[in-house]
């Protein structure tokens, strides 16, 4: 349990990390570093991103599946870690 | 062909209209044409108000003008044209006023037809029958009149000369007229008529004569004859019947019927390929007693099987409570699961900590960090890995001062380290056999001041932040060694002597074997171990992997891990007595000299070179534990390292602490090759993977890499560290071309070796030039 607050500790010190948050299966945040509205927005709209991306990986492969989502963006990366249960959200600016 | 009412005025606008035309068209035939036409239009209707309309037909024939209009040219001719039609003196020619009050359509229907008529007339022989019948009706009316006022007839008939020569007149005079017209005809009612249309003839066979004399004749003759005798037998005879029929038309009735209102419902279910996957794998399941309140994750199972396989399954109550929640919902659709895994959720209460503990979300968070990471180091593992370093297009990157200066130097590209490892001394580094991305590193004092616990890390180059495996080992860790059979055992030595192999798969703290328990265990620190496989064994002789490990109470041992780690000792190494010329060993006091390093020969795994504190480097053999093959004599200090050359079979490399590095030929009993740079004890060598004539040297505040090619005297590349901090290890990477360097403070950097010149081959054979050049030049 330690290990986890840990690493999540170490992911949000890391260069460029914008925020981190860990919701679960309903979008009720469990671990967030951003406010509530920013985390309310990104949950909801990444979801069904990826929903919609887990929906066209499976239609091609009904047994494959989706394992991580990356967005790139002018300004960050978004990087989504998608679960049944959970979902889990890091945003990071590129390095400079 | 009914001739309709034409209102009064009608004939005032028709010749606005006609007038208008003749402006238009250039010859008086047309015009004639327009003004029948536009007559024939206005042909409609039924009513019109008598008294208006006379008044204005007396406004009309007031306005028309009563004398015509004279048009000279310049001779002074009359040249004004003259009408068309020349109304027969003979014919009446109904008059407009007297005729309206009193008769009703059909005279009216003549004047308008008038100049229809007189357009008839001028073509009569076009249209024979058609325009007699119509004459014929004309004259008809006409008599129907009367010889009332022939006086006024011919009145009006001037007038109606007029009207017909109005019709040709010239426009301007129209014009005017017709202006007021308007006005005036602007508010009066205007009644639209509807006009039959002509006659449509269908059939139209003209009569043909066939002259007497044509050969014909005979044949139409006789038809002629059928033909009439046919006529006249019609009459009376039986063949034509006359018969009608009338079909009797029902009586309508109307009926009414009312149903009850048909309710729509929307359906909608979702087809995904993976959905139909998903209910078609997970049949299987639903017949095996899923428990359905587990987090909805096999809610879909009944909702897929639906109905039909509700009675099927015989479930327990709460399942069929469950089943019951469910079969309200639509089935198949992931919205729909979605909702009903919250549904489940909700009657269970949302365990925040199971999710945080359980291994999936640590598996990604693990991947998470790795991700992040690699964004950050992105160029650097670019560069360690010989990629082409792209620059990130979205982020303002300082312009590095990136050296470009010809001459080898070590490029620093990152340094593994984290708080738990600041301030250990990095004792050894091991690559693992298997993944060339893992590194192991032990952290332990060389010394026999400061003893801590050791620790032993393993890194990952995907994450340089923080490692991926932690043992903590109760005494410092002096030698680490992956094996090669089983690349996730990991055999670490330690200070007190103890060898433990971990199994590095797995995070447990404890290792797989100790050898604490052994009776032969070594009392001394394990300076090396090293896993030989000995395929080539002699018989009786274990085969396979087996752990070798020299230590400082001069024993080489080998380990076989059975039960548990047993030992034989491979060799003992004593001190040669140099007193006299054959090695005599002194039985009475045998003293050990302390082994410090070994090294298998790559192609032969029976020899082997062992390195002792005393400066003496033996060369012995596996299968013989007594004697030395031979003893190699040069070094004044204790020997570090000792290391074959990948490359050259017969040559080796030792360094020791009395600032020499010797280059060895294992037939020759003195070096071949003596470098020296600085005055401080060497600490580590390693041979280059990449390149035969290329070796990196580690000594107190200096990592100097040597390449034999440029020269023999100077290292190649000199890098100066920290002050303070003494670089201890230094271990090549096989796959690329870089170096990691072990320091005494923690960290692990990883240099690039830049600008090196690249052979091609791995020069061995340059390797060899130098030490026969070497050679010859001794002697």
């Amino acid at each position: 349990m330690a290990e986890v607050e840990d690493t999540l500790k170490r992911i949000q010190g890391y260069n460029g990390v914008i925020g981190s948050i860990v919701v679960n299966a309903e979008g009720i945040p469990i671990r967030t570093t951003l406010d509530n509205s920013t985390t309310v927005q990104y949950v909801g709209l990444l979801h069904q991103l990826t929903m919609k991306a887990r929906s066209t990986i499976r239609d091609i492969d009904p047994q494959n599946d989706l394992t991580f989502l990356r967005i790139r963006s002018k300004k960050h990366e978004i990087m989504v870690a998608p679960d049944k249960e959970f979902l889990m959200i890091v945003i990071q600016s590129p390095t400079e | 062909m009914s001739n309709t009412t034409v209102k009064q005025k009608r004939p005032a606008l028709k010749v606005a209209k006609s007038s208008k035309t003749l402006n238009v068209s250039s010859g008086v035939f047309r015009v004639n044409k327009s003004i029948s036409k536009t007559i024939n239009h206005s042909f409609s209707g039924k009513s019109f108000s008598s008294g208006g309309d006379s008044r204005v037909l007396d406004k009309s024939s007031a306005q028309t003008p009563k004398h015509t209009v004279q048009v000279f040219d310049e001779h002074g001719q009359d040249v004004a044209p003259r009408p068309l039609y020349n109304p027969d003196p003979g014919v009446l020619q109904p008059k407009q006023g007297k005729i309206f009050p009193a008769q009703d359509t059909s005279s009216w229907t003549t004047m308008t037809d008038f100049p229809s008529v007189a357009f008839q007339t001028t073509n009569a022989s076009n249209t024979g029958p058609f325009t007699r019948s119509f004459f014929g009706s004309i004259s008809a009316s006409r008599t129907s009149q009367t010889l009332e006022s022939v006086t006024d007839e011919t009145k009006d008939l001037l007038v109606k000369q007029d009207l017909s020569n109005s019709l040709s007149d010239v426009q301007a005079r129209r014009e005017e007229v017709q202006e007021q017209v308007r006005e005036d005809v602007l508010d009066s009612v205007v009644d639209c008529y509807l006009t039959e249309t002509e006659t449509i003839w269908l059939l139209d066979i003209p009569t043909v004569s066939v002259s007497e004399d044509s050969e014909d004749a005979e044949a139409v003759k006789e038809r002629n004859n059928a033909y009439t005798e046919l006529c006249k037998n019609r009459l009376g005879n039986d063949k034509y019947v006359e018969r009608s029929m009338q079909t009797f038309n029902g009586a309508p009735k109307t009926k009414e019927v009312q149903c009850d209102s048909i309710t729509m419902v929307d359906k909608a279910v979702m087809s995904t390929i993976w959905d139909m996957y998903d209910s078609f794998c997970n049949k299987s399941d639903v017949s095996g007693n899923t428990v359905v309140s587990d987090q909805g994750n096999k809610a879909d199972v009944p909702d897929s099987s639906s109905m039909s396989k509700l009675d099927l399954n015989p479930k327990g109550p709460e399942q069929s409570k469950s089943m019951v929640s469910i079969s309200s919902t639509v089935s198949g659709s992931s919205a729909q699961l979605e909702k009903m895994a919250c549904v489940l959720l909700v009657e269970e209460e949302p365990d925040h900590e199971l999710i945080l503990q359980s291994d999936k979300f640590k598996q990604d968070l693990a991947v998470m960090e790795r991700v992040i990471l690699a964004n950050i180091f992105q160029p650097k593992l670019a560069a360690y890995r010989q990629l082409p370093v792209i620059e990130d297009p979205d982020c303002v990157r300082m312009a590095m001062g990136s050296k470009n200066s010809p001459s080898p130097f070590l490029e620093h590209l990152w340094a593994f380290e984290c708080g738990l490892t600041m301030g250990r001394n990095v004792s050894s580094m091991t690559w693992n056999k298997k993944n060339p991305d893992l590194l192991a590193v032990g952290y332990g004092q060389l010394d026999f001041k400061d003893q801590k616990s050791g620790l032993v890390c393993c890194w990952s180059l995907k994450n340089p932040t923080w490692p991926d495996r932690i043992f903590h080992c109760e005494s410092g860790v002096t030698a680490l060694d992956f094996s090669a059979c089983n690349a996730n055992q990991l055999a670490v030595g330690m200070y007190d002597g103890t060898i433990a192999i971990y199994n590095v798969q797995a995070a447990e703290q404890t290792p797989i074997i100790d050898s604490s328990d052994c009776s032969k265990m070594h009392t001394c620190p394990v300076w090396q171990l090293r896993w030989i496989d000995h395929e080539s064994g002699l018989a009786g002789e274990d085969k396979g992997e087996i752990l070798i490990s020299v230590s400082a109470d001069g024993r080489i041992c080998k380990w076989v891990h059975y039960k548990c780690l047993e030992c034989v000792d491979l060799m003992t190494l004593k001190t040669p007595d140099l007193a006299t010329n054959h090695m005599k060993w002194n039985r009475t006091i045998s003293a050990l000299s302390p082994g410090l390093c070994f090294d298998f020969h790559s192609n032969d795994s029976n020899i082997y070179l062992a390195g002792t504190e005393d400066g003496y480097i033996h060369k012995c053999s596996y299968s013989y534990k007594e004697e030395y093959l031979e003893t190699y004599i040069a070094h004044k200090g204790p020997v570090y390292k000792v290391t074959w050359s990948p490359f050259c079979p017969d040559v080796f490399l030792s360094c020791s602490s009395d600032w020499t590095i010797q280059l060895w030929r294992q037939d020759l009993q003195r070096p071949v090759l003596c470098f020296t740079s600085g005055q401080k004890a060497v600490f580590d060598i390693m041979w280059s993977p990449h390149c035969a004539t290329v070796f990196g040297s580690v000594s107190e505040g200096k990592v100097e890499i040597w390449d034999l090619r440029i020269s023999s005297l100077d290292p190649t590349i000199v890098s100066v560290t920290c002050p303070g901090v003494n670089p201890t290890g230094l271990l090549f990477t096989s796959e690329t071309d870089c170096v990691l360097v072990g320091d005494s403070e923690g960290k692990v950097t990883v240099y690039k070796l830049r600008n090196l010149t690249d052979g091609g081959s791995t020069q061995v054979e340059t390797l060899e030039d130098v030490i026969q050049s070497t050679l010859s030049s001794q002697h």
